[in-house]
């Protein structure tokens, strides 16, 4: 059998200091074949493709390709095996064009001079052959995140891959953008390649793949061809006895229309008007208008970077904005982002390292950001650590915050720890709104189902929560209603019951539903 | 819980020997190394290291000399920790402590006859709002455009070296003086004497409360936390209604006060006049200070203190065993390069 | 034809002034595009002009002088390499450091070498280098190619600095490091090699610059010889864009203003001397008030890269 193999990885174990990422995993793959990696986040998928791409060192374990033994200690030997990786997070030089983006790093015929006439053919002959539309001269920086993608495929396949890795590929894409990646992928493993196709998703690995393997908390519990997998058995290996499948919020295949029930509640949060500019002056939200009553979760559906970041700033004042903010009636257009927050605005924000945490600082300076100018946390101009101690520690006991206590940094934390630590600071301050941007992005599937048991906890209190995700799975499972951004602007919106994928899909990638003006 | 609470103790016992240990193998190393150097020029060693380190406490007068020295070196430090609390970075505490002299000897030299109670507070505000406004250009540049405050504190130094000896040969110049020096302050400006048959002077109680304020502002106030939070994660602390831009300007003005200060106290406690050249090289070792001590305010004086027994000690080695006082300065720089080194090697 | 003779050696003058500024900067400008961003030029320059003063001195060559500069700033060059790419600490904290060190190695050095003398030893300064035929005509002849070797050499340093990033394959994965270094890494491009290699040369190039002082102004070491040339050429690396033809450019402004105050200085007149020292660091302050609105830095200038740090995003 072994030789049928084009990839065996066997007992790989890797670990983060204390933290065991792999401890054994196995994982065969064959030539031809779309082979899906299948496991909640933090499971390990990255972490394994890292290691067979190079970017990391196993600590044990062996890996064969094509049969032969394979010491993989950099993405160069592993590009010299056939071995291609499209990340999660593209590895791309924005300044750079298509062209230069493909080429960079491989051997061009007359180095060190720089001719791209020959590979500017040879990607356009690729491009056409594998459906990859892009322009090649483009500046990358320039194209939107679908076409990034494809221009990373396609760099994979200008240096002849025989095995590609997509991470995650789907996140970023319409269900229509992932149809023409799955038919580009197919045409792929047509022509012999393999394909190892990393998710978290079980629709699409069922979709696409031809045999999956999943992986739990860093061990490959099981490999089965796709017609021997069903959606129950796939959860039941990927969550194992860590989660009640059945009692689960996450994996709740029945409707919760009851616990989302919408009664004639008053509108608790009304955005009026609402326009705002990216860094660079250019418009990014504009004349975005809507209401959110109490005890009701709102979604915003789009594909990242159309507006979603301008929106949740632009409520927050962070940024300057034209239009009307309203809580409970009042006008608070005027007030500045500590004056929101101070009246009941509560912000998660979807960059957790870069705008969410001071990771040089402190649990305690962390917990108190933003009402540190508020009593208990302050008397006057001065802190009163003893208070801020007290409520740091009962937030760690209450949100099950793995971390030594209020002195630890923050920069130590794991992705959903900082997240807990995030809700805890929103959830603290008695919020009446709750703004969150991506909130279970990255995290285990143990901090999801609790990311959700928080957010209908706040509903169930009369909160308000306008939840912005990519993640339509998500926005499906707990909204009242969804408004779809395409290009800073409302491009429709679905109601409970009427919530469909392909219509989403139409809406976020700018098609008609409602007509996305031509002038803008 | 009864566990948690026995443990603090203990904790705290070895947390900070495991803070203080790589700063004592941190200077051994240094020491060594420089000393294989000293050998190796045909130096004696021991007497050299035994210059270096004992000369500050041979007689209360070297022990004055000691603190005199001190007394700008902390200052320059505050100077330069304070805006790195908020994560930027004041190089400009040479240029902000001219012009902060050059305000003391401005109203010394103006206001001769007034009474040392009210002279000698007016000489220190002065060179404390002086230092403040030389600060506060790079602090509007950066404030209002953004621009890099590193190079622009650093270039407004140059500026003032021309500053002051302008002011000393053309403004208040003492003709008798063989080098570019105003005339002397007002008596009313001088600072007193704090321990007779000593030159040890009143500057050392005005910078230690100095670096008590600072220290209580940083750890104890809002604004310090916003300055700390800024100085984290500017982004984050921006998201959450921090005025990012305001705390950068603040700091940079309370530095350069705070450098203005070290002026005035070396123009009233030890020179009684402006003298070109008398910013010696305090900024540089402030910044070394500001940088061993990792921008910790506690540890600021600390460090300052043990800066400054180098410095009389490296004066006394190159005046009786004629090696290069520079020696000690390569020492500092080696001090702190392996501070930052142990500091990685215990991340890792 | 006394105004031609006066001009003519005025933009001789320029053209000498623009050399350190160049070299200094063309150094800033590799490293910086590798994400190296070196502050200690300034250090650098000093030990520059120590060393190479010293090496001349008793090497008996300039050239010998300007060799043991660009060893001396290499090693400096190898120091920041070390501790910001391998050992993944600060960039600016370390370049402040072996500033530090520059400054104190550059007088230790001079100390040593000559003790403490009231006659400062002396040693000749380059000399002019006549390009045949080019260097004969009018006006442009003894301006442009009757200069010495380290003004032909610091365009030939620019030119070839352009050519090697812009039209080279080399240059391309140099410039992809300085703006993603995960992507560059993960393309098979040696990420720490292409930062030592550039923050070595480049800190080469600023050792240079600093033994151009004594070799050419003075003939001898004084502690402020940089005068912070070294600082004016980091505003100068940021002023040009980091790119190397419009550093070329500015170094020419840079010039023009040292020269210009000097030489109103030496004129005499009303404003006093001090007043005109001051022009060079407020023009450069004026002068980036402008640049920084503009300018494009390297997308990774100043961080540290670890492959195997999980992201952070």
């Amino acid at each position: 059998m072994a030789e049928r193999d084009r990839l065996v990885m066997r007992g790989i174990r890797k670990s983060f200091g204390p933290v065991a990422a792999l401890d054994g995993v196995e994982l065969r793959v064959r030539p031809g074949e779309i082979h899906g990696l299948l496991g909640g986040n933090g499971a390990g998928k990255t972490t394994l493709m890292n290691i067979l791409f190079g970017l990391y060192r196993a600590d044990a374990g062996e890996i064969l390709v094509g049969g032969r033994p394979a010491h993989v200690r950099s993405p160069r030997e592993a590009m010299a095996l056939g071995i291609g990786m499209v990340h999660q997070q593209f590895l791309q030089v924005p300044t750079f064009t298509v062209v230069e983006n493909i080429v960079l790093g491989t051997r061009l015929r007359n180095r060190p001079g720089l001719d791209l006439a020959g590979p500017l053919r040879k990607i356009e002959a690729l491009a056409e052959r594998f459906g990859l539309p892009f322009d090649p001269r483009a500046r990358l920086g320039d194209l939107p995140m679908g076409v990034r993608q494809r221009v990373e495929i396609a760099k994979a396949l200008y240096r002849g891959v025989e095995l590609l890795i997509l991470d995650e590929p789907t996140t970023m894409l319409t269900p229509q953008q992932v149809d023409a990646l799955f038919a580009s992928l197919k045409v792929m493993v047509q022509a012999g390649l393999s394909v190892i196709f990393i998710t978290h998703k079980l629709r699409e690995v069922l979709a696409v793949s031809d045999r999956i393997t999943v992986l739990r908390s860093g061990r490959s519990v099981a490999t089965a061809p796709r017609a021997e997998a069903t959606e129950h058995s796939l959860v039941r290996a990927m969550v194992g006895e860590a989660v009640d499948v059945d009692r689960s919020l996450l994996f709740a295949r029945g409707e919760h229309e009851a616990a989302l029930a919408q009664s004639g509640q008053p509108v608790r949060l009304a955005l009026e008007d609402l326009s705002a500019a990216d860094p660079e002056g250019r418009p990014a939200l504009e004349g975005w208008s809507m209401t959110v009553r109490q005890g009701e979760i709102v979604g915003i559906a789009g594909v990242a970077g159309n507006g979603q970041h301008a929106l949740a700033e632009a409520v927050m004042a962070i940024r300057p904005r034209q239009g009307r903010v309203r809580l409970d009636g009042a006008d608070l257009s005027a007030l500045a982002t500590q004056q929101l927050l101070a009246r009941g605005l509560a912000y998660v924000p979807e960059n957790r390292w870069e705008d969410g945490c001071l990771a040089r600082a402190s649990l305690a300076h962390n917990l108190i950001l933003g009402a540190h100018r508020r009593p208990p946390f302050s008397a006057g101009r001065f802190l009163q650590w003893h208070v801020i101690h007290t409520l740091a520690r009962a937030l760690i006991a209450e949100f099950n915050i793995q971390a030594r206590g209020p002195e630890a940094q923050a920069g130590d934390l794991s992705g959903g720890n900082l997240q807990r630590v995030m809700l805890a600071r929103a959830l603290s301050q008695e919020a009446k709104v709750l703004i969150l941007h991506n909130p279970t992005q990255g995290l285990d599937i143990a901090s999801i189902e609790f990311v959700y048991q928080q957010l209908l906890r706040h509903k169930r209190t009369g909160g308000a929560t306008l939840l912005i995700s990519e993640n339509i799975d998500e926005l499906f499972l707990l909204c009242n209603r969804i408004a779809v951004i395409y290009r800073g602007r409302m491009a429709g919106t679905l109601k409970r019951g009427q919530f469909d994928a392909y219509a989403a899909g139409r809406l976020m990638s700018g098609m008609p539903g409602q007509d996305a003006e031509a002038a803008a | 819980m009864s566990a948690v609470a026995a443990a603090p103790v203990r904790q705290r016992v070895a947390l900070a020997v495991l803070n203080v240990l790589p700063y004592l193998v941190a200077v051994a190393a240094s020491f060594a190394a420089a000393g294989v150097f000293i050998a190796l020029m045909g130096f004696d060693v021991a007497r050299a290291y035994q210059t270096i380190l004992f000369t500050s406490f041979r007689n209360a007068n070297a022990f004055g000399q000691t603190l005199n020295k001190f007394v700008p070196l902390l200052l320059q430090a505050l100077a330069f920790a304070l805006p790195l609390a908020g994560g930027k970075y004041n190089v400009g505490g040479e240029g902000q402590m001219l012009a902060g002299a050059i305000g003391a000897a401005a109203v010394g030299i103006l206001l001769p006859d007034l009474p040392g109670l009210a002279l000698l507070p007016l000489v220190l505000l002065a060179s404390l709002i002086v230092g403040a406004l030389w600060a506060a250009l790079p602090a509007w540049l950066l404030y209002r455009w953004g621009i890099n405050e590193i190079l622009t504190t650093m270039l407004l130094n140059f500026v003032s070296f021309s500053l002051v000896d302008y002011v000393a040969t053309h403004v208040w110049p003492d003709p008798a003086a063989g080098h570019p020096t105003t005339a002397p302050i007002g008596a009313g400006g001088v600072l007193p004497v704090l321990l007779p048959r000593t030159t040890l002077h009143a500057g050392l109680v005005i910078s230690l409360l100095v670096a008590a304020a600072a220290y209580v502002f940083v750890a104890r106030t809002t604004v310090g936390y916003e300055l700390v939070a800024t100085g984290a994660n500017p982004r984050a602390a921006r998201v959450f209604g921090i005025h990012v831009r305001r705390l950068f300007l603040l700091s940079l003005v309370l530095g350069g006060a705070v450098a203005g200060l070290s002026g005035g106290i070396e123009v009233a406690g030890v020179h009684q006049r402006l003298i070109e050249g008398m910013q010696s090289n305090f900024m540089l070792l402030g910044l070394i200070i500001g940088l061993i001590a990792k921008g910790n305010l506690a540890a600021v004086p600390v460090v300052a203190f043990f800066i400054a027994v180098l410095e009389v000690g490296a004066s006394a080695m190159q005046r009786t065993l004629a090696i290069p006082g520079e020696m000690v300065f390569i020492v500092e720089a080696l001090i702190l390069l392996f501070i930052l080194l142990s500091d990685r090697l215990r991340k890792r | 034809m006394d105004g031609w003779e006066s001009f003519i050696g005025l933009a001789r003058l320029i053209l000498l002034a623009m050399v350190p500024y160049t070299l200094a900067s063309q150094g800033t400008m590799l490293a910086g595009r590798a994400g190296v961003f070196n502050v200690a030029q300034e250090g650098i320059m000093l030990l520059g002009a120590s060393v190479g003063f010293l090496a001349a001195l008793r090497g008996g060559s300039l050239w010998v002088g300007m060799l043991a500069a660009a060893i001396a700033g290499g090693l400096l060059g190898l120091a920041l390499a070390y501790f910001t790419s391998t050992l993944k600490m600060d960039q600016f904290v370390i370049g402040l450091a072996l500033f530090f060190v520059g400054l104190g190695a550059s007088s230790l050095a001079f100390k040593l070498l000559v003790g403490v003398t009231l006659v400062l030893p002396q040693i000749p300064t380059l000399p002019d280098l006549k390009v045949p035929l080019l260097g004969d005509l009018p006006v442009i002849g003894p301006i442009l190619f009757n200069q010495n070797a380290l003004v032909y050499l610091s365009a030939l340093v620019s030119l070839g600095l352009y050519y090697y990033l812009y039209r080279t394959s080399w240059g391309l994965e140099l410039r992809a490091v300085g703006e993603n270094p995960k992507s560059a890494d993960s393309l098979g491009i040696n990420v720490t090699a292409q930062q030592y290699a550039a923050t070595i040369m480049g800190s080469m190039l600023i050792g240079i610059a600093g033994a151009y002082l004594p070799m050419v102004y003075t003939g001898t070491f004084t502690q402020g010889i940089v005068q912070g040339r070294g600082w004016l050429s980091i505003a100068l690396t940021f002023f040009g864009g980091w790119r190397p033809g419009l550093i070329f450019a500015g170094a020419l402004f840079f010039a023009l203003v040292e020269v210009g105050s000097l030489r109103v200085q030496i004129m005499g007149g009303v404003v006093p001397h001090q007043v005109l020292r001051m022009l060079p660091y407020l023009t450069t302050i004026l002068v980036m008030i402008f640049a920084f609105r503009w300018v494009r830095v390297p997308a990774f200038l100043g961080q540290t890269y670890d492959r195997e740090k999980r992201s952070l995003s």
